[in-house]
């Protein structure tokens, strides 16, 4: 909403103040003033003047010689314009002018002395969008009444201050100057004037040349006023300006009449051609479905049920608070005009004027309701401005109807009670300052029993409750009287969950094995699945999808983290990073099976650990040689699990994935259960992310962790006898996986053993191409004693034995 | 006899300043060993007389410690410099990169998010968390947003159905924390998390952002208690000299509402660019609990007040790094995550 201080002041005395100290007030009161500009861009010496003739330049075929009368003396004025002629009346800036980029000095065109220069309007500084197209691009021809001599800067009243108010959803009372006036009035404790509509001519008595019936609840409020004689033309040169500054473009007297008076009451108005009316009635219904109106804009609009239509009997002549319609459009032909000032369901006029993008001024103030006190002044005001403006007489009486106009209101009552006002803000405000806050408002207030009474006229639709009425006073009295406290009674216990500490933990290890922490977006491309090799079916390919997304890049919730782990790869690898290894603990979506007749059902939302790495293990290139394999990432995942203590509880199963390397990939199961998986990415689908190298991905479902990790533990004794080592390598066949030969070893060794590991695994020259040797080392120990040469050789032919009858494995020689 | 050791020590001295390597070992062999020098003249002892031999005999155990001390320093002395000499081979040039496998960055915002809970929780708050796919009514209805609200403008929002939505803001956690808890309190969480807005994206919006909210509920809370308890915040946050006003504002869900500025962090208030030359900087909104809000949590006004706040983390992380472009938070451009290594707290 933009004001300006001018005008402001018909309605409020600004007598003290200053635009600056308002904007500030009225910021720290709620109503935010986010821009504040002079009207004037920097014009002085500049005066209306009288084209008496206009000849061509002798020596110049584009140029023109204008005499001007200034009223006080005569000008030669060169000018290059083409729409000037004589008689007109234009803005001359004298010798020594200023504009906003020029300086007005005596000049000379091809040996003619030019005293000053004509002027557009954008020369003035001002938006010249809103003139009529020959205007805009030449001289600006001002109306004939514009006083002969005067200085355009009082002319055009451009010696103001435009405020631009960002108002919050709740203030919409603010959508016109009667609400900011009654604003400003409570700051500074002033009165409101708004202009005495009723004194100015309107006949209370007469025939009604109209009527009106209301078919429809969604419109609670009518009323009308036929005004006749019209003559159509420009407005005066002030209301256009103003309508200007607020951002309205000029149209002619009648269509600006209504806007200014929009803006000075809150309340949307609509001029009908009366003679387009059937039967002089007008019936406001819901329209028919499919039934078709052609608006203002010569467009075809087919309705709905849940429109509102005025009518005549057989034809539709507007939507309602949204658009007129082109047959009662008022044109050059028009003389006699039907006021219309009215009130409309908020909720259908925003659902129509969304529905067909018409978004304008009056559906913006419809769609947050009206003040129905503000209907019947607005009516009288535009009433009183067509007599004043446009030569126009009225007929009749308005026609009233609809609850909201004809049964008497009641003001809606809030009971403030002073203790509650202490116990919300803090702080105690004295009963006298509450019924001060109150008459500055202009809100009547009565005392009583626990505090006020205060009664709420229709204009502050925001003040429902106790607390709006809290709001209000805590607002006059200024934020800054809040002290600050502290939060008194019980004491809590702060802290993290358990699940919420497990995810820090895994986000400080990633960070401290080297792994950066990336951030990337849920939504990605819908089709994404195909780039990694995923089929249609499968359940990572049907994300669920946005019905109104920005892009088709993204318009589906992920699935899987590998998708956005790779853009970041791709995006860095084009970047010339020879090697990556980032981490996020983010959200992915998993659609979950439908409920029935329910409708859709939420996603499953699970948190990811998962992580990508490509190119060198060392991060210095002179240490370079090894690149990231398998088995880091394997050792990267198998140090979480230590980490948290459940290292003994997990398993990995070989298991393909379409988009992870058969041979290199592997499922995560702790206690059994599924909670990720890792491998290699198909070289296929690195490809498809622009990535040669060979890249690896992990995933862990972190909150499944949850129950697996103890929250104590208790550390083991300390051996007191010492271990006796046996290192043995076997030749097994090549698929043969070492998890085998640890679980055969476990089983045979007997209770002496404490640990097994591999140290070697070797293929080549001295085994057969279909065998391996892998070395195993044994760590034996008894807890009660130091073991004998026997017992862990007896021990260790068990396993032989074992390992030879299940494996046929032998002794390496 | 006394002087042909003297002699014997004088020489045996003057050869061993002479010695290196292996000589000094064969110098041992030649005076201290079993067929040395030194012990070949002591049998000759066995010639003197009774009362010359104890004379004798002491002349030659000084003169036996005091080559064996002579060759225990020399022999050390060697040592050490051939210790020094190997040392010198084996020198490094430690100017050379060590070798590591790299210090992770944490992403800025999850640092921001860390951060601040931290400050609250020792302000004896609890993290809630909720999902990010969220029904109209939770993110809407139970806030005091019903259907065709004009406030619902302010936010424009994902739909997956008629009824499911990517939550616009982390505010549906209040009113999942009231379902849960009541009849309950004192309640006092932070609720960080992921929040998507249909934006453009731009260099000021992000179709996806990270806020923080805060609720607490309970007895006798007041607006005054909201306002000490973000003075906190923004001193652990900003600075100990930092300094908060409340604005008064509008959110469905709370009543009275106020943005909270902070002092701006570049000018101290003098006012430049960042702050629009006003000296303030908004980074926070917040008020006391609607009571709409309470009552559809199944919480009685008259008997519980709270107050709720939220923030977007974007914003502080681009004021406290100087980040100029929302995009870059998920661009994931190693080049700007690295220096998180190592940015301090």
């Amino acid at each position: 909403m933009k004001i300006t201080w001018n005008w402001l002041g018909e309605y409020v005395d600004l007598t003290g103040l200053t635009p600056e100290q308002v904007a500030e007030d009225l910021t720290s009161a709620g109503i935010p003033v986010e821009k504040m500009a002079s009207m004037n861009s920097g014009v002085d010496g500049v005066v209306v003047g009288l084209i008496e003739s206009v000849t061509p330049h002798p020596q110049a075929d584009r140029l023109r010689v204008c005499k001007i009368d200034t009223g006080t003396t005569k000008l030669q004025i060169v000018t290059g314009a083409t729409n000037v002629q004589a008689g007109q009346k234009v803005p001359v800036a004298l010798v020594g002018a200023k504009l906003p980029e020029k300086h007005i000095e005596l000049a000379n065109f091809r040996g003619l002395s030019s005293e000053g220069m004509l002027c557009s309007a954008s020369e003035l500084g001002l938006d010249d969008k809103f003139l009529p197209k020959d205007q805009a691009e030449g001289i600006w021809i001002f109306p004939e009444d514009a006083p002969l001599g005067e200085n355009v800067v009082e002319y055009l009243g451009l010696n103001d201050m435009v405020m631009e108010l960002e108002l919050t959803p709740n203030r919409s009372d603010c959508l016109s100057f009667r609400g900011v006036a009654y604003e400003v009035a409570a700051l500074y404790s002033r009165e409101v004037h708004m202009p005495d509509a009723d004194a100015s001519g309107v006949a209370t008595a007469g025939d009604k040349p109209l009527s009106v019936r209301i078919d429809t609840e969604l419109c609670t409020g009518y009323s009308g006023q036929v005004v006749t004689h019209l003559v159509l033309g420009p407005s005066p040169m002030w209301m256009q300006m103003r309508l200007l500054a607020v951002g309205m473009r000029p149209i002619n007297n009648l269509v600006d009449i209504t806007n200014y008076v929009m803006f000075e009451w809150g309340q949307p108005l609509h001029a009908f051609d009366y003679d387009a009316i059937l039967n002089q009635e007008i019936v406001v219904r819901q329209a028919k479905d499919r039934e078709i109106l052609r608006t203002l804009d010569s467009q075809d609009r087919e309705l709905t049920s849940d429109v509102i239509v005025i009518s005549d009997h057989k034809k539709g002549l507007g939507l309602a608070g949204v658009m007129g319609g082109e047959n009662s459009e008022v044109t050059g032909s028009t003389t006699t005009v039907v006021i219309e000032s009215a009130m409309f369901d908020p909720m259908t006029t925003r659902r129509t004027s969304r529905r067909l993008q018409l978004r304008s001024e009056a559906a913006l103030r419809f769609e947050k309701g009206l003040d129905p006190d503000a209907v019947l002044p607005a009516l009288h005001r535009a009433s009183a401005l067509m007599v004043q403006y446009a030569g126009g007489e009225l007929v009749g009486a308005p026609v009233i109807t609809g609850k909201d106009l004809i049964s008497p209101r009641v003001m809606q009552q809030i009971h403030v009670r002073t203790a509650r006002v202490a116990d919300v803000l803090g702080y105690v405000l004295a009963i006298e300052e509450l019924e001060g806050f109150c008459h500055q408002l202009g809100l009547p207030v009565v005392r009583e029993e626990a505090g006020l009474r205060v009664s709420i006229p229709a204009r502050r639709p925001d003040l429902i409750r106790e607390e709006d009425m809290i709001e209000e006073f805590a607002r006059l009295a200024g934020f800054d009287r809040i002290p600050s406290t502290n939060l008194e009674g019980v004491l809590s216990h702060g802290g993290l969950s358990k699940t919420q500490k497990l995810r820090r933990m895994a986000r400080d290890y990633m960070r401290n094995q080297g792994f950066d922490e990336v951030w990337t977006y849920s939504f990605v491309d819908g089709e994404v699945h195909r780039k990694l090799n995923i089929a249609d079916d499968h359940e990572l390919a049907r994300p669920m999808r946005l019905l109104n997304p920005l892009s088709e890049d993204r318009e589906a919730l992920r699935t899987t983290m590998l998708v956005p782990l790779l853009d970041v790869a791709k995006y860095n690898a084009s970047r010339q990073w020879d090697s990556l290894f980032v981490f996020e603990l983010g959200t992915v979506f998993l659609p979950a099976a439908p409920n029935g007749d329910k409708g859709m059902v939420a996603p499953v939302e699970k948190k990811v650990l998962a992580g990508v790495a490509y190119g060198s293990v060392a991060k210095e290139p002179l240490y370079a040689g090894r690149n990231y394999d398998f088995f880091d990432i394997k050792g990267l995942v198998e140090g979480l699990f230590e980490r948290l203590g459940i290292k003994d509880i997990v398993n990995f199963e070989r298991m393909a994935y379409p988009y992870l390397h058969a041979g290199r990939s592997a499922e995560i199961l702790v206690g059994g259960n599924p909670i990720g998986k890792l491998g290699q990415v198909r070289k296929e689908v690195a490809k498809t992310f622009d990535l040669a190298a060979e890249v690896y991905y992990f995933e862990v479902e972190m909150d499944a962790l949850v129950q697996m990790v103890s929250s104590h533990m208790y550390v083991a004794e300390l051996p007191r006898h010492p271990q006796v080592e046996r290192d043995l390598a076997v030749v097994v066949n090549r698929t043969l996986s070492v998890a085998n030969l640890f679980s055969t070893v476990k089983a045979a060794a007997g209770s002496l053993l404490e640990s097994v590991s591999v140290f070697d695994v070797y293929t080549g020259n001295h085994v057969s191409d279909e065998e391996k040797s892998v070395a195993l080392r044994l760590v034996f120990r008894a807890p009660d004693r130091t073991l004998t040469e026997n017992e862990v050789q007896t021990a260790v032919d068990q396993v032989l034995s074992q390992l030879n009858s299940n494996y046929g494995a032998v002794l390496r020689k | 006899m006394r002087e042909q050791l003297l002699v014997l020590q004088e020489q045996a001295l003057v050869d061993l300043a002479e010695a290196q390597g292996d000589a000094l070992d064969a110098w041992r062999v030649k005076y201290l060993g079993k067929k040395g020098e030194l012990s070949l003249a002591l049998r000759s002892m066995s010639k003197l007389s009774a009362e010359e031999r104890p004379v004798v005999g002491q002349v030659a155990n000084t003169v036996r410690e005091t080559l064996e001390a002579a060759y225990a320093n020399k022999f050390a002395d060697w040592e050490a410099k051939q210790a020094a000499i190997q040392e010198e081979k084996e020198t490094l040039d430690i100017t050379i990169p060590g070798r590591t496998s790299g210090v992770g960055a944490e992403h800025p915002l999850q640092k921001i998010i860390r951060r601040i809970e931290d400050i609250f929780i020792g302000f004896g708050f609890t993290v809630e968390e909720g999902p990010e796919v969220e029904w109209d009514y939770y993110n809407f209805e139970a806030l005091n947003l019903p259907k065709d609200h004009p406030a619902r403008d302010m936010q424009d929002t994902f739909y997956l159905s008629e009824e499911l939505l990517m939550r616009t803001h982390t505010s549906p956690v209040q009113a999942r924390t009231l379902e849960k808890r009541r009849p309950e309190w004192p309640i006092r969480i932070i609720v960080p998390g992921r929040v998507y807005r249909r934006d453009d994206d731009d260099a000021t919006h992000s179709h996806a952002f990270t806020q923080v909210e805060g609720l607490v509920v309970g007895k006798g809370v007041r607006m005054s208690d909201l306002k000490g308890i973000l003075l906190t915040f923004a001193k652990e946050l900003f600075g100990e000299n930092q300094e908060i006003r409340l604005r008064p504002s509008f959110f469905p869900f709370t009543e009275p509402s106020a943005e909270m500025d902070i002092r701006c962090i570049y000018c101290g208030g003098e006012g430049c660019s960042t702050c629009k030359h006003t000296g303030w900087i908004e980074v926070l909104g917040c008020g006391m609990v609607h009571p709409r809000v309470l009552e559809m949590g199944g919480y009685d006004p008259e008997e519980v007040t709270g107050f709720a706040f939220g923030m977007g983390v974007e914003r502080i992380a681009m004021l406290l790094y100087k980040i100029e472009d929302i995009r870059q938070f998920y661009q994931n451009d190693l080049r700007l995550l690295k220096q998180f290594a190592s940015l301090p707290e």
